[in-house]
């Protein structure tokens, strides 16, 4: 039986999403495309996140941390440090939130395409984009915020002749950013697909089912990695705006 | 071959909605929550701190008192140790001028007696010479001469020992 990745897709589709085309909006004569599938399981995600924020706060206890809670305050305090350590703690205390809901969105995010018929939404690169874009803004609102518009000058450092390249750098930061993500998270799911796909006919030469065990465990490690990822380098940008020069 | 579209535009709503969210709902009273522990630690430590520095002055003070307990008792026992070895030593000397006095009386009564009974033996031998011989000589001799005779006698006697 020959199976393509599109036509698994199609078996895989369980819950019926609309797997192509998009769903188009008009505003004020602008026509707005978006991806049905991205955009529901975002929000899947976000009422996943919800729920883990609200079970996590609900019955907080200073004494003795549990369940939630305890996942919480180690993510909060982990990344903190992070931050902490690279960039000033009192400029830093504003980017915090910023950084511990990259860091959950995006795990939430990168796990939850590890459930065969679900899909992430950062394997969609306008999610990725979107979330660079984000860490973007947040370089240029920290930067001029602590160094008022000082903080254009260091496109000319050295000197004048490396404003294209620092132009180029900044330019590649959110998109490095994107394509990192998008690469390891779609090619996880694609390779899920097709474990999945070759489960069919082909298990008994290839193993499929073991295969397909061994390939998600490393998805989770990847996902986590991934999400890290993001999250440190989002940190590491803007700590750059804020801090010396670079 | 990438088809970028308004998703974008919608994931950063996505996004800022949920962030908004998170720092409304979770995040606030996880700082609190937070600020609570790590004051709640630092006044833990700090009365602890202050607790041992109580219980350091308790133990100096305990300490000194002790020490000067021991000292005192020390002291009293030395007092008395000595006291004691005064005593005995006056209860010896004591005792061994008793004992001396008992001896010298002793030797005095002894002497007293001796002398005594020597007198008396004296007088008996000499009233028995003078009525020995008074038998013999069959002739009654006035008390005078019997008295000169005796004293006489007596000092012979006296002379002979």
């Amino acid at each position: 039986m020959q199976l393509d990745l599109h036509h698994v897709e199609e078996l895989l589709n369980f819950w019926g999403w609309p797997q192509s085309g998009t769903w188009e909006l008009t505003l004020g004569g602008t026509q707005l495309l978006f991806n049905p599938k991205t955009l529901i399981m975002t929000w899947i995600v976000m009422g996943l996140v919800i729920l883990f924020g609200l079970a996590a706060t609900r019955s907080m206890d200073m004494r003795k941390p549990k369940g939630a809670q305890n996942i919480l305050e180690m993510l909060w305090e982990f990344i903190g440090g992070l931050v902490r350590d690279n960039m000033d703690p009192k400029k830093g205390a504003a980017l915090l939130s910023i950084v511990v809901t990259y860091f959950i969105f995006i795990l939430f995010s990168n796990l939850i395409g590890l459930v065969p018929t679900l899909g992430s939404p950062t394997a969609d690169y306008n999610t990725n984009l979107g979330l660079a874009l984000c860490t973007f803004f947040l370089i240029y609102i920290f930067g001029i915020r602590y160094k008022g518009l000082g903080y254009f000058k260091h496109y000319v450092k050295p000197f004048a002749l490396f404003l294209p390249i620092n132009i180029i750098e900044d330019l590649a930061k959110p998109i490095t950013l994107t394509f990192r993500l998008y690469g390891n998270i779609y090619a996880g799911e694609v390779l899920i697909a097709v474990l999945l796909g070759l489960l069919g006919g082909w298990i008994h030469v290839f193993g499929g089912f073991l295969a397909s065990v061994v390939w998600l465990a490393f998805s989770i490690f990847v996902g986590c990695i991934q999400a890290f990822i993001f999250t440190m380098l989002s940190i590491v940008y803007v700590a750059q705006a804020v801090g010396g020069e670079h | 071959m990438l088809e970028f579209n308004a998703t974008i535009l919608a994931q950063i709503v996505d996004f800022v909605i949920l962030l908004i969210f998170l720092r409304l709902v979770v995040y606030k009273p996880l700082c609190r929550l937070l600020a609570n522990r790590s004051d709640h630690i630092a006044n833990s430590i700090a009365a602890a701190e202050q607790e041992r520095q109580e219980a350091e002055q308790l133990k100096a003070g305990y300490e000194a008192e002790m020490r000067r307990a021991r000292e005192q008792a020390q002291e009293i026992v030395q007092k008395a140790t000595r006291a004691g070895e005064d005593q005995a030593l006056q209860i010896v000397s004591n005792a061994k001028n008793e004992a001396e006095k008992l001896k010298e009386n002793a030797h005095a009564e002894i002497e007293r007696e001796k002398q005594r009974a020597i007198a008396e033996l004296r007088d008996q031998v000499a009233t028995l010479s003078v009525l020995v011989a008074g038998k013999i000589i069959h002739k009654t001799i006035s008390k005078d001469i019997q008295r000169s005779m005796i004293d006489d006698f007596i000092k012979e006697a006296g002379e002979l020992q």
